[in-house]
């Protein structure tokens, strides 16, 4: 059999779909690094949702094969031979199989090299998530082969393609408000990336894998089947299956979108004092990011009761949470560049110490652009310029106006003021006035 | 005119017509059924061109393309001919649309991919085959129309299929493609392969 399969791999299509799978893939995740430079899960995530594209092009791979017989009119020559149509179909299936499930790997083995240095977590949901992204693509190959020897005419391929991505689509507009029925039948559905942090659930890969194996197995049927009794009965996996992973998946009050993996968002903490953690996520850039954090905290030890330890800010907006705000810890904002490395390094002191070290993302309308720049720029011991804020000409020099009168305060009284800017912020108080009047 | 029956007929064009006038059945039914606006979404429109190009490739090349270039017949202006009146069918089918509830339009959007497209596939068959020709156009326009990019010239050369109507770089690759395809596919032919693969 493994001959048979050998030589069905050279001759049929299944080399040449390999390589424009592969191709486009690679073309795909390349335009974008940036989308899944991150980690591993979101290299898994991204490319589950690039199936956009590769999931139509297996199928219409599928359907290019299936017209094999028919173009090298060998269909009867075929059907007088003494064998069970289902056993000549195996090595096809064996052979499209085999090509979209390694051309589906092959992709992600391209990406890894680019993250390969940076990216340290590596959950066995990314495998899983990865295992149900090469399934979809066998149960696209194969369903192509079945309708493409149903319809056996050069048009099938391409207007399969073509309904296969206008059904992925389609799918979430028709689902609406059930997302978690999209989640089961589109295996690109919800694979965005709202946050590093995000995973998918071990209940909606094994819905989707049950969807996909009954899909799959479906297909063989109808590629087995001779007459339209068995063609019909390829309902019933297809039906069964849907059944399943529609029990199996979480709904309704059960359903979480985009939900976030605590282990990934655990922090990691770098050796050596003063402690200096990340995310599990980010750990590979913990080397990058310690130093400026060491730095953030030697300016801040200035202050009265100064912060020692620094932690990643695990803020996720979908869903919207948060770390607690602790007075002895200051958050660091980190983002991941298209290399994998730290993004915006220059950005992050002055995120760090703008309103004294405090993160006051969650607070409404306490917060005060003058005063929070004031301050940081004050501990950072230079005049407030430019930065990511972008603050306009004259919201700088209002800023500068706060700094300038910190600068002629003796240092301790200008200390205590910042330090007052600092407690407020902590406690989500108005910062308005703190700079200028005195601080005990 | 008994020429003109022979040729249409060894190159599928009863078929490739059938095809083509299904598929713009087929999308204009599934649009007036899942929508009440009147003007079909752009998506849709330039899936339509694509698989109505991709319906005529079928008639690119002849069963025995070695056997009819022993003919002697002015080739050249044939093809030519035939590139056109494809692109004729294309953009006749679609255009018809426009007095009907479902228009799949703007007029200038559907010409442009029809000749673009077209032309892409004529280069397709000249060097890969008229069997294969339609992969390029495939997974290029799916490309552009999941992944639309839009702002500078090159974004507008490479995603040129989604574009406004009104865009000079698309229109511009368009007509490149369409012309190139044309001289190419007259001068040279689809590509020659061996008769039973070249059976359609």
């Amino acid at each position: 059999m493994s001959r048979i399969l050998r030589i069905e791999l050279r001759r049929s299509a299944a080399i040449g779909a390999v390589l424009i799978l592969v191709l486009a893939g690679a073309v795909l995740l390349y335009a974008a690094p940036k989308r899944w430079a991150p980690g591993w899960m979101s290299l898994a995530m991204i490319q589950r949702e690039y199936l956009v594209l590769l999931w139509p092009l297996a199928l219409a791979a599928g359907a290019w094969q299936a017209r094999r017989e028919h173009r090298s009119n060998v269909a009867e020559l075929f059907a007088s031979t003494a064998r069970p149509r289902a056993q000549r179909m195996v090595p096809a299936l064996g052979a499209m199989g085999v090509a979209a499930a390694c051309a589906y790997l092959a992709v992600a083995a391209v990406a890894a090299p680019w993250i390969i240095d940076t990216a340290r977590y590596l959950p066995a949901t990314a495998f899983v998530v990865v295992a149900v992204g090469a399934l979809a693509m066998v149960a696209a190959a194969w369903l192509g082969l079945a309708v493409g020897r149903l319809l056996p005419s050069l048009i099938t391929a391409p207007a399969l393609a073509v309904a296969g991505i206008g059904l992925l689509m389609v799918i979430p507009a028709a689902t609406r408000s059930r997302e978690w029925l999209a989640l089961v039948f589109s295996p690109m559905y919800g694979m965005g990336q709202y946050t590093d942090y995000q995973t998918v659930y071990g209940r909606v890969s094994a819905a989707q894998a049950v969807w996909l194996v009954a899909l799959a197995a479906a297909a063989a049927v109808l590629l087995a089947s001779g007459d339209w009794r068995t063609r019909v009965a390829a309902l019933l996996p297809a039906v069964l299956g849907a059944g399943l992973a529609i029990m199996i998946i979480p709904r309704n009050d059960e359903f979480v979108s985009n939900p976030v993996d605590p282990v990934a968002q655990e922090q990691v903490c770098a050796d050596g004092s003063p402690r200096v953690c990340v995310s599990r996520v980010h750990s590979g850039l913990l080397p990058e990011a310690a130093p400026l954090a060491r730095q953030a905290l030697e300016m801040l030890a200035k202050l009265p009761n100064p912060p020692t330890t620094v932690h990643e800010d695990t803020t996720t907006f979908y869903p919207d949470t948060s770390p607690p705000r602790q007075a002895d810890v200051v958050l660091m904002s980190i983002s991941v560049d298209k290399d994998g490395h730290l993004a915006r390094k220059a950005e992050i002191l002055p995120r760090m110490l703008f309103n004294a070290g405090a993160d006051m993302s969650g607070c409404d309308d306490s917060w005060n652009l003058a005063v929070s720049r004031a301050a940081g720029y004050w501990l950072m011991g230079r005049e407030p310029g430019p930065d990511y804020f972008q603050a306009s000409p004259e919201e700088n020099a209002e800023a500068a106006k706060l700094w300038q009168g910190l600068r002629s305060l003796p240092e301790q009284e200008a200390a205590a003021r910042v330090g007052a800017v600092r407690r407020a912020a902590l406690a989500c108080e108005k910062l308005d006035g703190l700079l200028t009047a005195s601080a005990r | 005119m008994r020429w003109l029956t022979l040729y249409l007929r060894s190159r599928r064009v009863p078929i490739a017509l059938a095809a083509a006038a299904g598929c713009t059945a087929a999308m204009w039914s599934l649009w007036s059924v899942s929508s009440n606006a009147r003007e079909v979404g752009v998506p849709m429109v330039i899936l339509t061109v694509l698989l109505l190009v991709a319906s005529v490739t079928a008639t690119l090349a002849g069963p025995d393309e070695a056997l009819d270039r022993t003919a002697a017949l002015p080739w050249p202006p044939l093809r030519a001919a035939h590139l056109l009146a494809a692109l004729a069918v294309v953009v006749v089918l679609l255009l018809a649309t426009l007095i009907t509830g479902a228009r799949f339009g703007p007029a200038w959007l559907v010409i442009r991919d029809a000749v673009g497209l077209l032309g892409l596939t004529a280069l397709g068959a000249v060097t890969i085959g008229a069997s294969r020709s339609w992969f390029l156009p495939l997974g290029w326009t799916l490309a552009s129309v999941v992944f639309t990019l839009s702002g500078t010239t090159t974004s507008a050369i490479i995603t040129w299929q989604v574009q406004d109507p009104g865009n000079k770089p698309a229109a511009v690759t368009a007509a490149l493609l369409g012309v190139g395809g044309l001289i190419a596919y007259a001068a040279a032919g689809p590509a020659r392969r061996a008769p039973a693969e070249a059976a359609l």
